[in-house]
């Protein structure tokens, strides 16, 4: 059931003058189209989008991303105190949160669930090797002490490092309890996820910035669908069907826009494309071969063939886009030349022999294997010779864990909230990037403490990473869905979220 | 009696042999086709070290042949394995795509029988006149037209357009049994057309065989009514490969209605099929297409048991 315009619009000027005061609940009920099943809901495990997508509504974590995709407390009451040599962060917490089952929040879940995140995670697994010590200090307090200075902490615990009750955890997950504005209720695979509101949900208080702010579960519930066709997202969603589809195809603006139903919604830099190099086996070990690939690739022929219309791409040389504290145009070279002759000059002075390279792709991501057409056809007038390799994306990921049978490979990422958790960045990531002079610059941001300091060592890392030539930064792009006329409230992030956002019929 | 238990006897050791042959052609066609569920299950972010110990915590790290040793033991005790992705059983996964892939099938058959029976006696009857060109030609249409693209059109029409039915999904938490069933109509209608042209063409062609006889000249020179000579004694002899090509569009609709499945996002059998496929998710791919090649098995059996009720000449 979802009530009428006129209660909603009321609720939400009540709600506006109250400031931080929560909106009268209503009974409306949000269906959501995703663009498939979560393979799980536990976050720390596998935290992929459509899985950080749903979790956001049921799991909370200690910090969160703003508008400018800095850290800010979530379910911790305050910034941390950060000690004057950068090794301690004593991080208070909210108090009167409670979880789903009842429970109260406190420190020891706190403890408990980071330390499975650091046992489990990825990227906790590489906060793991630097934390002496994560302790309780009293009810309302954890503290971290750390071996040495790592300034993407925060940044790294906003996100999949969900607070759970230390009573449920376990090395698989079997409850899904968080502190979120809405409690899972069921989930059938394939049909559909429901959550309900969790009447009890302490929120944040601020005003909203991205993922920061109040949050209000105004809609009863939220079903999550998943709808793997695209086309019949775009369908359901003009017919009534969905109130929010997720990732429609960028040729299907223009009808949702006409429909009478719903509208479309531009999420700009959703994220970015890239082409990976491996940098351990094959011929683009030589670096003099890799800023030849960089010095012939044409970006804008290669997103105008993925994304059709400058609507929903741009071209940046800087690997943050404009909007980021991390946006900076320090140490860009050899990006948008589209110069094949200088690139063959390159090849003939790298003494390349003609070996092809194994270009990677997958049309699971239809964008991911235009980029590869184009790019083949640049390559190739460069001098290159080009074994294009159009596979699915499971085979993909498995062929580019060995070193001996890819050259490149598509890929595509959003922008973290750290800089240094770019998968690139990482030495055992598939391309193997190790340099000195990027361990160099990378230590230098680990021992930065203010966002000034890591602002400045990033610019480091940057002109590193061009110089290095890991990878071709194709370009950013931006995300499209669709959200329905009647829904209200709904703003744009990179993981949906529909708190604050009210049905109406 | 003895013989027709030693025939079903023969004929049920023939399906377990088939079962068997599938189960283990399954099991390496999936083994040899590169991607790793582990990979991507942790999503592009996982290190080769995580992946790797995910792939030790979920066994496939283990030789083949014990892998191979425990799916065959697992089937023994009836247990299809346990999903790598779904944290259920195989056998709950396929349990809870049943209903939709169930009536999805039923509906279909019924649509299709229902226009493919009546159309293709009357064409026979009616052999060469205007109204049979016609029925030749739009069979031959619907014959050629995918079932995805019907359904899109259909979706387009009746779900954007009318608003008559929902365009996908199978319902949410509280949408009751009759409602589900309504998100069937235009996959069913897509399917039971495009499937109806194969049927009206078998029927056409079997009616057009018995027509000609004797026995249906002699019911005729008996003073028998057309409807009668055409229904009793024509359409009766004709039952054999109507029988056959509606079993075999059942058994093609139980495994194959997957892109149909997909573009209207219906959580059954075929899309649990894709998606494992899409994940690699081993256990629910065996699993699935075992029970599937069951069903096919079964079903071509009760075709065959169906044709000695049809025409008691047939002997098994």
């Amino acid at each position: 059931m979802k009530k009428s315009a006129l209660t909603t619009s009321t609720i939400a000027l009540i709600a506006g003058l109250a400031g931080t005061a929560l909106a009268d609940p209503g009974e409306g009920i949000l269906t959501v189209a995703t663009i498939g099943e979560p393979p799980t809901l536990d976050a720390m495990q596998t935290p992929t989008d459509i899985v950080l997508t749903i979790d956001q509504h049921i799991f909370e974590t200690l910090f969160t991303y703003d508008a400018a995709w800095r850290s800010v407390p979530l379910l911790a009451a305050d910034m941390p105190e950060i000690s004057e040599d950068g090794l301690t962060y004593r991080i208070p917490l909210r108090e009167g949160v409670k979880f789903h089952d009842g429970s109260d929040f406190d420190s020891a879940d706190v403890v408990a669930s980071l330390e499975r995140w650091m046992k489990i995670n990825s990227k906790g697994k590489e906060v793991a090797e630097i934390v002496e010590s994560l302790t309780a200090d009293g009810d309302n307090v954890v503290v971290f002490k750390l071996i040495s200075r790592y300034a993407p902490l925060l940044a790294t615990i906003s996100q999949a490092a969900i607070i759970l009750p230390s009573e449920k955890i376990g090395d698989e997950l079997t409850e899904f309890v968080g502190t979120g504005p809405y409690l899972l209720k069921e989930r059938k695979p394939d049909q559909y996820t429901q959550l309900v509101r969790f009447e009890d949900y302490k929120s944040p208080k601020g005003e909203v910035s991205n993922y920061a702010g109040k949050r209000e579960a105004i809609a009863k519930e939220i079903h999550f669908v998943p709808v793997p066709d695209a086309n019949t997202r775009v369908e359901g969603l003009i017919s009534g069907q969905f109130d929010f589809a997720d990732s429609l195809p960028v040729s299907a603006y223009e009808r949702v826009e006409a429909s009478d139903n719903a509208k479309p919604v531009i999420f700009e830099n959703s994220g970015w494309a890239s082409m990976n190099m491996n940098m351990q086996e094959g011929p683009l070990t030589n670096k003099q071969l890799r800023q030849a690939v960089q010095l012939a690739l044409d970006p804008n022929d290669m997103m105008l063939a993925a994304f059709g219309d400058e609507r929903f791409f741009s071209v940046d040389g800087s690997i943050f886009p404009e909007g980021y504290i991390w946006h900076t145009e320090e140490g860009v070279a050899r990006y948008d030349e589209a110069d094949p002759e200088g690139a063959a000059k390159m090849l003939s002075d790298a003494g390349y022999d003609g070996t092809p390279i194994r270009l990677l792709t997958s049309r699971q991501y239809e964008f991911h294997y235009k980029i590869g057409e184009v790019a083949k056809a640049y390559l190739e007038a460069a001098g290159f010779k080009v074994d294009l390799q159009v596979v699915d994306w499971a085979t993909l990921t498995e062929r580019r864990a060995d070193p001996g049978k890819w050259d490149i490979f598509i890929t595509h990422s959003n922008f973290p909230g750290d800089p240094t958790t770019i998968n690139t960045i990482n030495d055992n990531y598939p391309g193997w990037y190790v340099s000195d002079q990027k361990a160099q610059a990378v230590g230098t941001y680990m021992e930065a403490t203010s966002d000034e300091d890591k602002i400045a060592a990033w610019a480091g890392i940057q002109t590193a990473i061009y110089d290095d030539a890991p990878l071709f930064k194709v370009g950013n792009f931006n995300g499209v869905s669709g959200v329905a006329n009647t829904v209200s409230g709904y703003e744009p992030t990179y993981w949906p979220h529909f708190w604050n956002v009210t049905p109406t019929e | 009696m003895n013989r027709v238990v030693r025939a079903f006897a023969k004929r049920l050791f023939g399906m377990l042999i088939v079962l068997l042959i599938v189960a283990t052609l399954v099991f390496i066609i999936v083994r040899v086709t590169p991607g790793d569920p582990a990979a991507v299950m942790l999503g592009s972010d996982a290190t080769p070290a995580d992946i790797a110990q995910l792939r030790e915590r979920l066994g496939l790290n283990a030789p083949l042949i014990v892998q191979y040793g425990q799916f065959m033991l697992g089937l023994l005790k009836g247990d299809l394995g346990h999903s790598i992705f779904l944290n259920q059983s195989v056998g709950q996964a396929l349990l809870a795509r049943a209903e939709p892939t169930f009536f999805l099938t039923l509906f279909s058959i019924l649509i299709a029988s229902a226009i493919a029976l009546p159309v293709g006696i009357l064409s026979a009857v009616k052999r060469g006149t205007i109204f049979d060109q016609i029925v030749v030609t739009l069979t031959m249409v619907a014959a050629s037209v995918p079932s995805f693209w019907l359904g899109l059109i259909l979706i387009q029409v009746f779900a954007v357009q009318l608003g008559w039915f929902p365009a996908s999904g199978y319902g949410g938490p509280a949408t009751p049994f009759v409602d589900r069933l309504g998100h069937l109509v235009l996959p069913a209608v897509a399917l039971g057309v495009v499937n109806s042209a194969l049927i009206t063409r078998f029927t056409r062609a079997a009616m057009l065989d018995v027509l000609g006889d004797d026995y249906v000249r002699t019911a005729r020179a008996k003073g028998a009514n057309e409807r009668r000579v055409v229904l009793k004694h024509a359409f009766r002899n004709a039952l054999v490969p109507i029988i056959t090509v509606i079993g075999l569009s059942i058994a093609m609709l139980v495994a194959g209605a997957v892109v149909t499945e997909t573009v209207f996002g219906l959580p059954g059998v075929g899309n649990l099929v894709v998606s494992a496929v899409l994940r690699r998710d081993y256990p629910v791919i065996q699993g699935t297409l075992l029970v599937v090649a069951a069903i096919y098995v079964l079903i071509n059996f009760i075709v065959d048991m169906l044709y000695v009720v049809a025409d008691p000449r047939v002997r098994l």
